[in-house]
């Protein structure tokens, strides 16, 4: 569990110190969501206001994915993730540490993008949308980061994580844009899509904690 | 100079090897195949959907051969992840291709037999959802294994997406029972949920498929197995 801790700390510091992520990937959103504004000519129509959620969370996913292939990225430089894979602890809670700075990064992008969203696209947010955002996140977060330690050691490396991670961000972006129309057209939240994002949350969680071992390499 | 790899490749017999066991799968393939084609040109016309429904008798097979695929590519991940033999990880990625054929056969025939009878060649159904995912998913892990360098990563690598991909399998067979509602697809068969005469051409598929099945993956699995031997033999002439 302190293995948990210190790699989250450690991720977070070195974010503060450089910034670079954290910039990167707030730029990209927020020019995603203007680019989606001139994608769909007309104006806030309640055509474009009914399909806003689905686009947020499409920028959302974009970010996500830049986001995370630099999280493996930074930990190449003085091979640093040798370090990381020889430590004396549990390689699944190594994981879940910086799935948690991950989370925290994103969620900051997700937080400033979703105020933009709603000024340009005219739609009122609500208090539950931030449920539904740490729920889709965590989603994206726990396997995208498994998936991120995978995709640095290709070849390919940035072009390979979104083939990889992509099939298995269907059922969050799915559930979770449904879940934030039903918030924004109603202001309430269904029971089914949570309980969808749950599973899948629960069942990748699980899936990146315990295979952890084998990724990680010297 | 004696070679002790090249001596070893010699001695268990190099190519005649497998040979024996692709004709036999070949012939049960051959024979399968022509009772199979039988019993879909003597099955009865279905009243409803007329002779577009036959396609029943090649689609579903193909899909029960793609899920063999992924299932044995998982399993023999796993088993690589934890005996690392190799021999396991040579039969995981010959399961995966022939896998994403039978998966990319099925997604074709599906279509053909969805214009007929719903009337267009792709509706977002539940199962047609998942199909699709679960066919970019294998097709990731084969590019995954093309892109990553190094015999015993790439092993690991693959086995582990192997693994966390197969989750996609039952959720493609249940698609109907867990997410329901506007699905296109009927519900899972059922003994006796077929018309009369209609039973035994399924079952020749599901035998021709498998024989199909079996047969492309000796080959692909000797193939691999022959590729193995060269970068031995290729090491052992370096030093």
């Amino acid at each position: 569990m302190n293995v948990f801790a210190a790699v989250l700390w450690k991720d977070l510091l070195t974010e503060w110190r450089s910034r670079d992520r954290i910039v990167a990937m707030l730029m990209f959103s927020l020019l995603m969501v203007i680019a989606f504004h001139f994608s769909l000519p007309g104006g806030a129509t309640a055509e474009t206001r009914h399909n806003a959620p689905g686009l947020l969370w499409v920028a959302y996913v974009f970010s996500a994915m830049l986001g995370l292939s630099r999280s493996f990225a930074i930990e190449l430089d003085n091979d640093a993730i040798s370090g990381l894979a020889m430590a004396p602890a549990d390689r699944g809670w190594l994981f879940m540490g910086k799935v948690a700075a991950n989370m925290l990064i994103l969620g900051f992008v997700q937080l400033v993008t979703a105020f933009v969203f709603a000024i340009v696209f005219e739609i009122s947010l609500a208090p539950a949308l931030i449920g539904i955002v740490v729920l889709g996140s965590l989603g994206l977060c726990s396997v995208g980061t498994f998936f991120a330690a995978v995709s640095i050691r290709t070849r390919l490396r940035e072009v390979m994580l979104p083939l990889l991670v992509l099939p298995f961000y269907v059922p969050v972006l799915s559930a979770a844009s449904r879940a934030t129309t039903s918030l924004i057209e109603t202001g309430e939240v269904p029971f089914e899509p949570i309980q969808f994002l749950l599973v899948v949350d629960a069942s990748y969680l699980i899936i990146s904690f315990l295979l952890s071992d084998f990724v990680l390499d010297e | 100079m004696a070679n002790p790899a090249l001596d070893s490749v010699v001695a268990s017999g190099g190519a005649s090897r497998s040979v024996a066991a692709l004709r036999i799968s070949g012939g049960v393939l051959a024979i399968g195949a022509l009772c199979w084609a039988w019993l879909v040109i003597d099955a009865p016309i279905d009243s409803r959907q007329g002779v577009i429904q036959k396609v029943l008798y090649v689609h579903v097979p193909l899909w029960f051969a793609a899920y063999a695929g992924f299932l044995l590519t998982a399993l023999c991940g796993a088993m690589y992840l934890w005996r690392n033999d190799e021999r396991f990880d040579r039969v995981a990625i010959a399961a995966a291709e022939v896998g994403v054929l039978f998966c990319t056969l099925g997604l074709v025939s599906g279509p053909i037999w969805a214009k007929g009878t719903w009337g267009h060649w792709w509706a977002w159904d539940p199962r047609l959802t998942v199909s699709l995912l679960l066919w970019f998913i294998y097709l990731a892990y084969l590019l995954l294994r093309s892109f990553t360098e190094g015999s015993t990563r790439t092993a690991r690598f693959a086995a582990v997406y192997g693994i966390a991909g197969l989750g996609a399998v039952p959720l493609n067979y249940f698609a109907i029972e867990l997410f329901g509602g506007a699905a296109m697809h009927p519900d899972n068969l059922e003994r006796g949920s077929l018309g009369d005469g209609m039973g035994w051409p399924f079952v020749a598929g599901i035998f021709a498929c498998a024989a199909a099945f079996v047969h492309l993956l000796i080959v692909r699995t000797d193939l691999e197995t022959r590729r193995a031997e060269v970068d031995e033999l290729e090491q052992d002439l370096e030093f």
